[in-house]
């Protein structure tokens, strides 16, 4: 088990960042989502116990979150939303200092910092004072800076932030490789959905502090009964009115072809309407729900 | 593109344990800190006083042992501390070390604060500007490890300047007395000097701290504590002055008043009489000039305005476990007893009593983690 929480209450004041929170996560990479507000950052903060709950319990890789902190936050490594950096180093000093922190020896950290800034990409910038670093590489730097230590578990709050979409690939693929090759467990929290995707198995959905959805993403993508995506060589209107007239419901998207055939009906009727309008299918599957569509019916469920 | 790129490779290390945390901090601050040009010139001027301390307690050694080698010093330290005293050495050695290092530290706590000025200003405001408190504190680190490694920089900075040179410097005086007995006599001295930096390290540190916390801008947190520097020391001077200059015109107007009613008692009718008369002016004058220095020392007992200073404070408390005052008095035995008076004046600094200062200190103390409590909190807040 990665984490798990028991009915987890945490407030500042009168808002109430997390609402009864109960929910538990196995190992492996999980994307925490959630709209601006819904308790993304405390749920973190809860986890590395660096805030107290008003009440509940829970433990993060078997470590109560309430008597073992420090010895939680060694076994993680977090690298947090907002721009942060230990001013008036270079890069490698940075990675380097940050192991310190953590309990690695000077010689073992500087060794460290150089592999894991190698790693991240940011081999040449490495005697460059932080300061004059691009958001891409605080970010990248960042990422190095968590992992310095070999955590069991990586937790990238925001990752993607104010960065541009090359250097925003290579930060998911750092991530995803990390997550799915060199077995360090991950927490990825964003609202940005494809990255959540791209990176993560298992998704955890947040909203006002309540969990809304959790599982992993290929099971609540489910299929849609009677339900396919159509992709044809020729125009798609044409064959939806030949479909519609059959008695199916087919709605247009760009190219492809969002079409319901009617109860007791295969895509086998999808065929034989493709070859009496000489129409050429290029690709047909069931259809199943985006994780735009999970997300949106979480959010919008009272 | 390298031509192999290994990737990401575990790191099989061993954690240290949370005890020495701060430690990392400390060192870290310590490298940033030498970085800093101005900071190793200071450094390296702040050792010219150890260097004339060394060499006080040396030429004391050899003049203890009548050595040749400083015969040729032998008029000046006359002139300089009397004929009794050098001829006797051994007697003095307490109080000729006692005042040498009072000296010392006198000088160096100058130094002590333009070294707290170039190192301290930085240590909390660039991590508030630089909103790395979210890195410290998402790491196997508790608030205090991060206030103590913090004051560790100070600390190491100061004693460096303040514990170092005095320990060397004690040890070197040592060898070239070459008397054992010299370690029983001042090794209480030792003791003072070590506390002393300790305090004055963690009291200036803890306020530094404090002050740096105020701010994201280092510059005014350099401000902020040239203000208490100078400030407080320049309203310290300005009120005892007040008070001195009110006190001596009293007596003068007194002696004055004393002077008519006299006059006017017996006015002068021969110039024997007149003759007469200046004479007991002049005794009058230097009655009242004895008076009034008698006054001041013992005014200087209960005078509270030195309070106001914080380098004042931490003077007061530094001469009052180096025993300066008593060294000072024992020294004062060797002048005329008429001069005694004037000689302690001149030569004694504030006399009030030292917990008033060391109370200061602990009020400040208070004041700067409760601040630093305030200001430097975890993360348990909303953006």
């Amino acid at each position: 088990m990665l984490f798990h929480l028991e009915d987890v209450t945490k407030t500042y004041g009168p808002v109430t960042a997390l609402d009864n929170l109960s929910v538990s996560v196995p190992t492996g990479a999980v994307g925490l989502l959630g709209p601006n507000g819904s308790g993304k950052t405390t749920l973190i903060r809860t986890l590395l116990g660096l805030i107290p709950v008003d009440k509940g319990s829970g433990a993060v890789l078997g470590l109560d979150i309430h008597t073992r902190q420090l010895d939680i936050r060694r076994l993680v490594g977090f690298a947090p939303e907002d721009e942060c950096l230990f001013p008036g180093v270079a890069g490698v000093e940075f990675a380097a200092y940050a192991g310190e922190l953590v309990g690695m020896r000077t010689k073992d950290a500087m060794q460290r910092a150089h592999e894991v800034l190698d790693y991240v990409g940011l081999g040449e910038a490495r005697y460059r004072r932080v300061e004059t670093y691009s958001t891409g590489m605080k970010q990248r730097l960042k990422l190095a800076s968590a992992v310095v230590h070999d955590p069991k578990l990586l937790i990238l709050d925001e990752p993607t932030n104010g960065m541009d979409p090359a250097g925003r690939e290579e930060v998911l693929e750092l991530a995803r490789d990390l997550a799915h090759n060199k077995g360090m467990s991950l927490i990825f929290s964003s609202h940005l959905l494809p990255d959540v995707e791209a990176v993560c198995d298992h998704v955890v959905v947040l909203g006002a502090g309540r969990l809304l959805a959790e599982g992993m993403i290929r099971d609540l993508k489910q299929l849609h009964d009677g339900c396919f995506e159509v992709r044809l060589k020729a125009n798609p209107a044409a064959f939806a009115r030949r479909l519609a007239s059959l008695g199916c419901t087919a709605d247009v998207r760009d190219d492809l072809l969002l079409v319901r055939v009617p109860v007791g009906q295969s895509q086998q009727m999808l065929w034989q309407a493709a070859a009496a309008q000489r129409e050429q299918i290029r690709f047909l599957r069931p259809q199943r729900s985006t994780l735009e569509e999970i997300f949106l019916k979480a959010v919008e469920r009272p | 593109m390298p031509i192999f790129d290994q990737g990401y490779q575990h790191w099989s290390g061993e954690l240290t344990g949370h005890g020495l945390r701060w430690l990392a901090i400390t060192r870290h601050g310590v490298r940033i800190g030498m970085k800093n040009r101005l900071l190793r010139i200071a450094l390296l001027i702040a050792w010219l006083p150890a260097a004339v301390l060394t060499f006080s307690l040396c030429v004391w050694g050899l003049l203890e042992q009548k050595s040749d080698l400083v015969q040729p010093l032998v008029p000046f330290l006359t002139g300089m501390l009397g004929p009794d005293v050098v001829n006797n050495p051994k007697a003095y050695r307490v109080e000729v070390w006692t005042l040498c290092y009072d000296y010392f530290l006198l000088t160096e706590l100058r130094f002590s604060m333009i070294v707290v000025l170039l190192v301290g200003p930085g240590l909390i405001s660039r991590d508030l500007r630089f909103n790395a408190l979210p890195l410290y504190f998402s790491r196997p680190l508790r608030r205090i490890d991060y206030f103590v490694g913090k004051l560790g920089v100070v600390v190491v900075f100061l004693g460096s300047v303040l514990v170092v040179p005095s320990v060397i410097a004690y040890v070197l005086g040592l060898l070239f007395s070459l008397d054992w007995t010299i370690i029983r006599d001042t090794f209480p001295l030792l003791l003072a000097c070590v506390g002393y930096g300790a305090v004055m390290s963690v009291s200036a540190g803890l306020l530094i701290l404090a002050l740096s916390s105020l701010s994201r801008n280092s510059r005014y947190v350099g401000l902020f504590w040239l203000a208490v520097w100078f400030v407080s020391s320049i309203v310290g001077t300005v009120l005892t002055g007040v008070n001195e200059e009110h006190r001596m015109r009293q007596t003068y107007r007194r002696a004055v008043e004393a002077e008519r009613a006299a006059q006017a008692e017996r006015p002068p009718k021969s110039p024997e009489d007149r003759q007469r008369q200046a004479a007991s002016r002049q005794e009058a004058q230097r009655r009242m000039w004895a008076d009034l220095q008698r006054e001041q020392r013992e005014a200087a007992r209960s005078d509270w305005r030195p309070l106001f200073s914080y380098t004042a404070n931490l003077s007061r408390v530094g001469r009052h476990w180096l025993g300066a005052d008593a060294s000072w008095e024992k020294l004062a035995e060797t002048v005329p007893a008429d001069e005694r008076d004037r000689y302690l004046l001149e030569n004694m600094g504030a006399q009030y009593p030292w917990y008033w200062s060391a109370a200061v200190l602990a009020v400040l103390f208070g004041l700067s983690i409760c601040i630093l409590n305030f200001r430097v909190r975890s993360l348990d807040r909303l953006k």
